[in-house]
């Protein structure tokens, strides 16, 4: 999934991305840092990629991500359990059916002495939403007509229709951007904002001063940041080294070039890292999943029996076990996981792996196998070779449908391919993953409905439809919770989406650095705002 | 990604051209036999192609799976696992396999279409010119670069990366073989030839090709391992053919995975599998082209 963000960032939201972070009220309290003061020490990260895109507004990759998440923040947070939690905003809500709110903190400032204010906020989702900057914010805003700042500290949003998720959404995925530096330019969908005039303008902990491409990024310290505890971010600089793969990465580590790797551990070094010296893995929670979908524009596998005989003929446990080396957990193939609270549904068990319940639900589709036990049927599945988890698992997939005598043929292609193949619906089987699907209501409208960003098994069902359509202007969050369940039951039994795992990430730093706080997701991960402004360097 | 093509091998050859005639080649082979790297080279070569069609009785194919994942050498895995647990030495001799083949078919590919022009080029002047301007013109094009972007644009597969690296390989083998050729078809044979028939496909069969035929030896050696050479890479760079075993594939796999910091056995073996190759290939055809050469010949 490396790297799926530009594409889905545009069309919609959530569901991709990640977010960024900054948990005000999440002080590090794990990771002992309460004797640590703002010093000198220089606090060096790696990537993989360089930052192509400096506004946060615009799509992004990792590396982008990563730079803009440390100069904008954003409204809410998220914590491990995948909670929101405020960052600039204090209260969030509802002021009636189509009146959204937040309240916003007043002691935040950029860094060239401006304050933040709820104009910046109410710039920001007005002009996103009229320079349709094609990032994850803009996909949000569906439903939003306006915003307006109604006081220094108040912004409030008119709603074109009643829709439950959009405050939490809105303030979880957009970055605040500053008013009378964006302003300028124009068109926010346009503004490189790659500092050519003057430098860049932050209210995060950090604000970037120095570019070498492909090299580095230099961050020098903001020192007025009241959302990490102390006010005053602890490392003097955070500079973002690039190295072109991750055994570099790990190399660079080891030897003490960096002192943290951004980009989430390969499942087959986490164990290895976990044991050499120097070296400790942090883990987060996964909050996203892996999975497959079946084209149902295909006559075949518009048949659920034979998308039921698909899911039969994976062994999950096998891919958990040794792609994952036991990384990953179950959600019992239903997109509502553990992590999602009082929506997951522990009736619902992954599909079995039997090949002998593949055989016969192939022969009640009216498929009769050949002489070698083969039906007439093949499927072409694609994936990302960039994506070398995916890569690793769809072997096994393929050869386990074998038993069955599904054929499927893997197209492994370079990502970009892969997403143009993914967005015209040139496949039989998708294979990949979504970094964040946290809101159940908003995953199911972008999933399941009729013309969703992501509805890559192109379904289109009429009481899957009512149940989603109702549960997303729904108030009361128990009914979403039983809608939302009856809904995932429908696409189990359905196999409308086959959801393989959900992993669990680990992050490596030197442990000459302390206080990190680790957040779901790779975009998140160790390198939030609050995480490297709460870093320090252990006492020796 | 490209093996220097031996001095020796783009020189025309000033010497009178062997003709056929079972006496020089068996002078040749006497002079080939005492050179121990050629002969070396030869076996080795012998060995990995022998291994390429004994597949099958030297390791089962490799599974997709295995519990045991990146274990070290030794203890029932002789040359250890991947980080999916399947045997490194199943996937090196299957990698043979398809090293061996691209070597074949993309050589063959070349040598054939490179020939082919050459000779035409070689024997009507008039073709000469566009000939020439055309084999330089793409011996001038950065030939990795393209070579990416076509395997990237037409999809990893085995015929790809064939098709590809005989696409960029046969400018190399018409250069060789047509300056060969201009100084075979001015020789006296050829005008007698031309004096006894009008047929020219017959001349050029009969006469052209077996007089250049030495040159062509060498070319398909060293097209081969460079062939070997740009599979390798481009299956490294995430190009290959993702469902076939080939020695890129096992290090693009071992870089993916990132795999590469801690089993050194992932980059080792797979790598000294293409240096085998290519390098008994390059010395091979330095070899022969010694032992060709009359004046290496006892008198």
């Amino acid at each position: 999934m490396r790297k799926r963000y530009p594409l889905l960032a545009g069309v919609a939201a959530i569901a991709v991305l990640a977010l960024s972070a900054c948990a005000p009220e999440a002080p590090p309290a794990a990771t002992s840092t309460s004797t640590a003061k703002a010093g000198t020490d220089t606090l060096n990260i790696a990537t993989t990629t360089d930052v192509v895109n400096y506004n946060p507004l615009v799509g992004n990759s990792r590396s982008d991500y990563w730079v803009s998440n440390l100069m904008y923040p954003h409204l809410l947070s998220m914590n491990e359990d995948g909670d929101r939690i405020p960052e600039v905003a204090t209260d969030w809500g509802y002021v009636d059916e189509t009146t959204g709110f937040y309240e916003i903190r007043d002691d935040m400032k950029w860094s060239d002495g401006e304050p933040l204010t709820a104009e910046d906020v109410a710039y920001t989702l007005n002009a996103t939403k009229k320079d349709k900057p094609a990032g994850t914010l803009y996909g949000q805003l569906a439903n939003m007509d306006s915003a307006e700042a109604v006081s220094k500290t108040r912004v409030e949003m008119k709603l074109s229709k009643p829709d439950a998720s959009i405050v939490e959404g809105i303030g979880f995925w957009g970055n605040i951007v500053p008013q009378h530096v964006f302003e300028k330019a124009g068109s926010v969908a346009e503004f490189a904002n790659d500092g050519s005039d003057g430098g860049w303008v932050s209210a995060g902990p950090f604000v970037l001063t120095k570019v070498q491409v492909g090299q580095s990024y230099t961050m020098d310290r903001v020192e007025d940041y009241p959302i990490v505890k102390g006010g005053t971010p602890i490392p003097a600089k955070v500079v973002y080294r690039v190295y072109p793969d991750v055994n570099a990465e790990i190399l660079a580590l080891q030897s003490g070039a960096v002192d943290a790797i951004a980009n989430a551990l390969p499942p087959a070094q986490v164990e290895q890292l976990k044991n050499t010296a120097g070296i400790k893995v942090e883990e987060s929670t996964g909050l996203g999943y892996a999975h497959m979908t079946y084209n149902m524009d295909n006559p075949d596998l518009a048949k659920v029996e034979v998308r039921q005989a698909l899911a039969h003929a994976a062994d999950y446990d096998a891919i958990r076990k040794v792609v994952l080396q036991g990384q990953a957990v179950s959600t019992g193939s239903s997109p509502l996981m553990e992590v999602h609270g009082d929506y997951y549904d522990k009736s619902i068990k992954e599909y079995d792996f039997d090949v002998d319940k593949s055989r016969s639900l192939m022969e009640k589709a009216g498929y009769t196998a050949d002489a070698n036990g083969n039906f007439p049927v093949s499927f072409r599945l694609i994936y990302s070779l960039q994506d070398s988890v995916t890569s690793q698992w769809v072997q096994l997939v393929k050869d386990s449908a074998a038993k069955a005598g599904i054929t499927i043929e893997l197209q492994g292609t370079e990502r970009n391919t892969y997403l143009a193949m993914t967005n015209a619906g040139d496949y039989d089987i998708y294979a990949g993953n979504f970094a964040i699907m946290e809101d159940p209501v908003t995953n199911m409208v972008l999933s399941y409905l009729p013309g969703g960003a992501i509805n890559y098994t192109h379904v289109d069902d009429p009481e899957l439809n009512d149940l989603i359509n109702t549960a997303s202007t729904s108030a009361d969050e128990k009914e979403r919770v039983k809608l939302m369940r009856e809904a995932a039951q429908i696409v189990h039994e359905k196999v409308y989406d086959n959801i393989m795992y959900s992993q669990q990430l680990y992050f490596a730093h030197s442990d000459k650095w302390t206080g990190f706080v680790s957040k779901p997701s790779e975009l998140l991960s160790i390198v939030n705002p609050v995480s490297l402004a709460s870093a320090s360097k252990t006492a020796k | 990604m490209t093996a220097p093509i031996p001095e020796a091998a783009l020189e025309p050859i000033p010497e009178p051209i062997a003709t056929g005639g079972s006496r020089a080649s068996r002078a040749t082979w006497r002079a080939f036999r005492k050179q121990p790297l050629g002969l070396l080279s030869l076996a080795i070569l012998g060995i990995l192609i022998l291994i390429s069609i004994a597949a099958p009785l030297l390791a089962p194919y490799p599974a997709s799976y295995g519990t045991d994942v990146l274990k070290p050498p030794g203890g029932g895995y002789p040359l250890g696992t991947d980080a999916l647990g399947r045997d490194l030495w199943g996937e090196i001799v299957w990698g043979t396999q398809q090293s061996v083949l691209v070597a074949v078919a993309a050589s063959a590919i070349a040598i054939a279409f490179g020939t082919l022009v050459a000779v035409l080029g070689a024997y009507i002047p008039k073709l000469d010119a566009v000939i020439g301007v055309v084999v330089d013109l793409t011996l001038s094009l950065p030939v990795l670069p393209l070579m990416i972007l076509v395997a990237a644009l037409v999809g990893p597969s085995t015929s790809t990366i064939i098709l590809v690296v005989a696409a960029f390989s046969w400018p190399e083998v018409t250069r060789i073989v047509r300056s060969q050729a201009l100084a075979v078809v001015k020789l006296p044979y050829i005008d007698a030839a031309r004096l006894m028939t009008r047929n020219h496909l017959w001349i050029i069969g009969r006469h052209v090709v077996p007089a250049v035929a030495p040159v062509i030896v060498v070319s398909v050696v060293v097209t081969a391992s460079r062939a070997v050479l740009s599979a390798a890479g481009l299956a490294f760079l995430g190009l290959g053919d993702p469902t076939t075993w080939s020695w890129g594939r096992i290090l693009y796999e071992a870089q993916a995975s990132g795999a590469m910091v801690s089993a050194w056995w992932l980059t080792l073996f797979p790598s000294l599998a293409i240096l085998a190759l290519v390098l008994s290939a390059t010395l091979l055809s330095i070899a022969y082209n010694d032992a060709r050469n009359p004046r290496n010949h006892d008198r």
